[in-house]
């Protein structure tokens, strides 16, 4: 014991006390005690512990049959997608050719796309009566639609659509990272191209995709819009849940909730073995970057630029459609190709009435907290999971604070409303359902462990020794963060810390649940819309969003060049 | 950024906030109102509701009439809305029963029929809401539509109907109800029932998500008939100019009441009061049925001032409606699992 004692006190002068009581908090109350409240509940009937929920949802071929179509949707997607982020990736980091920036910016487009506005979108272009069949009906002079936009192929192509950007941004990352003097020793050595990428490029990329496969199966397994509108007879979890809340059936949802979110978190647990190879490349920073290589053959470049049109144009459309929409006369579009009027009505409606301004304040507002309130916490978060301490401890903690994001929003949401609205332990007599804070705490809980994700891996990358030399000059903990750490973690703090804030904008499924006439966000605007079949306006509010998202992450990547 | 920027911005955001919670107002009482009925009703209620009480702060959330159950549910120790205004008796019954309602008779509680509200007054049924057959008459003739419910599943429907999602909505729980009421009342099982459901889901299209998805897709000919509740069709069919026709079955159909209630532990009651007597004015439920194709439960309606379909007769299915609400989510379970896309 008493030789740790020096090092012991050299903690207490850091503030890490204080960070280990904030995260411990933090935990306690968005984590472990909301989900804990569910476990429970699923475990009882009238107050006596029993596994009878689970035996009877276990013996339903309903449950059985909808959580192997979730594992077999999850796994498909990862597939699908992997199969479009990885190639591109590789071209938009390995090649230049002209108006590669903007295509590798288009490319992460879908990131940003809300959910409930994608949806919609979607509907509208590829659906069944939507713009492109309605236009290969005509074009071929089909009796019946061309297609359906129902069932396995439908729910597979949205999901592609919206996570392979997942892929798309980990694997860009990590080929950034890679020392391209790896490769030219192999290339040196003997090894042809091809032995090159799959013994030399791959395995250093091995984090950067399995962290992405994990992102794409925990969204896709908590995919819940898609299921419902274009799922067709496919039964996945979430809808199972969904129905059982509304026939009240409530105990049987939380089981399906219990089940669902174990499946999510074993696959967390079950990848993040790989987590120890991310060193790897981190330490390979210290080599030389890669430049691009030009594609100068004239055939090339126009099949690569041909390529790039293409691609852009499918990643553009739902946006164009949504526009185009966004300016129909509701009503009028019934068998036409595309509506036939347009008017600035739903634009003028939205922007002059007074709830249409406050829910983008709302959201703005609930974001923003949200995000930053994520920023602050992930810097305790990261600095305790970088100090020292056991390993077992570590990994706990980033499992703890990885449990909201592999937990779908409908979940968060009913543990969250289970466990704070009536009287709780914890909380004594305040209510935290039905106030304005209880969508900012939401937002913060599902969307704080991408900036936890973000600042940590930037600080794994920082030398050690940086800090150390700090310290051996004097300084103290403060100063060193301030001066050294932050610094350099900040690029990626912020990314991530926009990305929580952007996607939080447009948050929905949980936001459903819990809203209340003072907190009301964009997304529960344009499902009213969408209700009274306001179409138009639908559209208008999700360009205005689509506009918001825009502006803020290029004013946002402005700010960063301006910086440097 | 430097960190002071950071803090700058967190102050800015709470200063925002603090800001636009103050801009609400002082009103000198507030209401918030629960609702299916749809944004334009509300905006022109609320607004003639203001200029009698132009102190008022009324606010509302469209809704779903089962997410509102789930709302005013989970919301039972810290309740928000003052009034629940629309949704199926059943809907509110259950409600009732879990003790999610307060007792209040209006002044016209004499004024309708015993079995359009609860005995121990917790809601009261406002406006009748029948359930149709209804086609897109552009794809459709007359002549050719469906009379009876036994005729939608004629074979040459098959992949050709459209039902919404029925596990949400009143209406379609009011319809597979009543369908499998038709066979219970006589077997005491709803086997019988399940078959009649069976051979309607051979013929269906897509089960829609949502009702503006259905009238949406009937219009545009994704599929060409439909069962869904008459206001509904007339909205679309009027004021969208959908081309819809609707048919009323022959050997009767299920009249949901569409009922009224005050939230129990409602922070503004006295003002939740106020509006359902507002809301429920001979002159507010004429104009309702005017505008909104509402038809009016009170019987004292001079029924000359409504549109002429309100007075046209039709038969009544007399559904045993408790046998509804007690077995409903049974049968509806039974229908997810083992029929719902099965019998193709």
């Amino acid at each position: 014991m008493s030789y740790n004692t020096s090092s012991r006190l050299s903690f207490t002068r850091s503030p890490r006390l204080f960070l280990f009581l904030i995260t411990g908090v933090v935990l306690l109350y968005g984590v472990i005690y909301p989900n804990l409240e569910v476990v429970v509940t699923s475990l009882q009937r009238d107050h006596q512990w029993t596994l009878a929920n689970y035996r009877e949802a276990l013996s339903q071929s309903a449950v059985l049959e909808s959580v192997l179509t979730s594992l077999g949707v999850s796994t498909l997607t990862v597939l699908f997608c992997a199969l479009v982020g990885i190639p591109l990736a590789f071209l938009f980091e390995r090649y230049s050719f002209p108006a590669r920036r903007l295509f590798a910016v288009l490319a992460a487009l879908p990131l940003v796309l809300p959910p409930l506005v994608g949806t919609v979108a979607f509907i509208f272009l590829c659906g069944e009566s939507g713009i492109l069949s309605r236009l290969v009906q005509s074009a071929l002079r089909l009796e019946t639609p061309p297609w359906s936009l129902r069932g396995w192929t439908a729910l597979l192509l949205f999901h592609t659509y919206t996570m392979y950007p997942f892929f798309y941004v980990l694997t860009g990352a990590g080929l950034r990272r890679i020392d391209a003097g790896l490769a030219e020793a192999g290339r040196s050595l003997g090894a042809g191209s091809v032995q090159v990428l799959f013994r030399v490029v791959l395995p250093q990329l091995t984090p950067s995709i399995v962290a992405a496969g994990l992102l794409t199966f925990m969204t896709s397994m908590a995919s819940f819009s898609a299921p419902l509108l274009f799922g067709g007879s496919v039964r996945v979890l979430t809808l199972e849940i969904f129905t059982a809340r509304q026939r009240g059936d409530l105990e049987l949802a939380l089981t399906e909730t219990v089940i669902l979110a174990a499946f999510s978190l074993g696959a967390l647990i079950f990848f993040q073995r790989y987590e120890g190879t991310r060193r790897f490349a981190a330490a390979a920073m210290k080599g030389t970057g890669r430049r691009l290589k030009p594609i100068t053959s004239g055939k090339a470049r126009a099949a690569a630029v041909v390529c790039g049109v293409l691609f852009a144009t499918l990643l553009v459309l739902p946006v164009a459609t949504l526009i185009l929409v966004s300016f129909a006369q509701d009503g009028r579009w019934t068998t036409q190709t595309l509506p036939p009027a347009y008017t600035l009505a739903n634009y003028a409606r939205i922007l002059t009435e007074k709830d249409a301004s406050e829910v983008f304040v709302n959201s703005l507002s609930m974001s923003a907290i949200a995000a930053l309130a994520a920023l602050l916490w992930s810097f305790c978060v990261a600095t305790l999971a970088r100090g020292k301490g056991s390993r077992v401890w570590k990994r706990l903690l980033s499992l703890l604070v990885l449990v909201p994001w592999a937990l779908p929003g409908t979940v968060v949401a009913v543990a969250l409303a289970e466990a704070y609205g009536k009287p709780s332990p914890l909380l004594r007599s305040y209510v935290l359902i039905g106030t304005f804070w209880i969508l900012p705490v939401v937002y913060f809980l599902r969307f704080m462990p991408l900036v936890v994700r973000a600042v940590q891996a930037s600080m794994e990358q920082l030398d050690p020794a940086l800090e150390e030399a700090a310290g051996s000059l004097g300084a103290r903990w403060w100063r060193r963060f301030r001066r050294v750490t932050l610094p350099l973690v900040w690029p990626g703090a912020a990314a991530g810390t926009l990305l929580a804030f952007v996607i939080a904008l447009g948050e929905y499924v949980a936001s459903v649940l819990l809203f209340v006439p003072s907190n009301r966000p964009v997304s529960i605007a344009i499902a009213s819309e969408l209700r009274d079949f306001n179409l138009g306006a639908a559209a208008a509010y999700g360009v205005v969003l689509m506009g918001i998202i825009a502006v803020s992450m290029i004013v946002a990547a402005r700010f960063e060049r301006w910086r440097s | 950024m430097s960190l002071k920027t950071v803090l700058a911005l967190i102050l800015l955001c709470l200063l925002a906030v603090v800001s636009c919670n103050r801009s609400s107002g002082p009103a000198a009482s507030k209401l918030l109102i629960y609702t299916p009925h749809g944004q334009a009703q509300l905006r022109d209620f609320i607004a003639r509701y203001q200029q009698q009480y132009p102190n008022t702060d009324v606010q509302f959330l469209d809704m779903g009439s089962r997410e509102i159950l789930e709302r005013v549910r989970a919301e039972r120790n810290r309740p928000q809305a003052d009034l629940w205004w629309g949704a199926a008796h059943t809907t509110f019954q259950t409600a009732a029963d879990e003790n999610l309602l307060a007792s209040y008779r209006p002044s016209w509680s004499d004024k309708v029929a015993a079995s359009t509200h609860d005995p121990q007054g917790r809601w009261y049924g406002v406006y009748e809401t029948p359930e149709v057959i209804v086609y897109n008459n552009e794809a459709v003739r007359p002549e050719d539509a469906p009379r009876d419910w036994d005729d939608v599943l004629d074979p040459k429907w098959r992949d050709k109907i459209l039902i919404r999602n029925p596990n949400p909505s009143d209406s379609m729980r009011a319809i597979f109800g009543a369908m499998i009421w038709r066979f219970h009342k006589d077997t005491g099982s709803p086997e019988k029932g399940y078959d009649w459901l069976r051979r309607l889901d051979a013929n269906v299209h897509e089960y829609t998500a949502d009702g503006t998805l259905l009238m949406q897709k009937l219009a545009r000919r994704e599929g060409l008939l439909s069962l869904w509740n008459l206001p509904d069709v007339w909205i679309y069919k009027e004021q969208r100019g959908f081309p819809l026709a609707y048919v009323i079955p022959a050997s009767g159909t299920p009249v949901i009441s569409d009922g009224i209630a005050v939230v129990r532990g409602a922070p503004n009651e006295a003002e939740a009061q106020r509006f359902y007597e507002f809301a429920t004015t001979p002159e507010n439920l004429v104009l309702a049925a005017r505008t909104y194709y509402r038809v009016p439960v009170r019987t004292d309606i001079d029924r000359s001032h409504l549109p002429g379909w309100m007075n046209e007769p039709f038969n009544r299915m007399p559904v045993d409606w408790e046998l509804l609400r007690n077995q409903g989510n049974d049968w509806l379970r039974y229908w997810d699992t083992e029929i719902r896309g099965r019998s193709k």
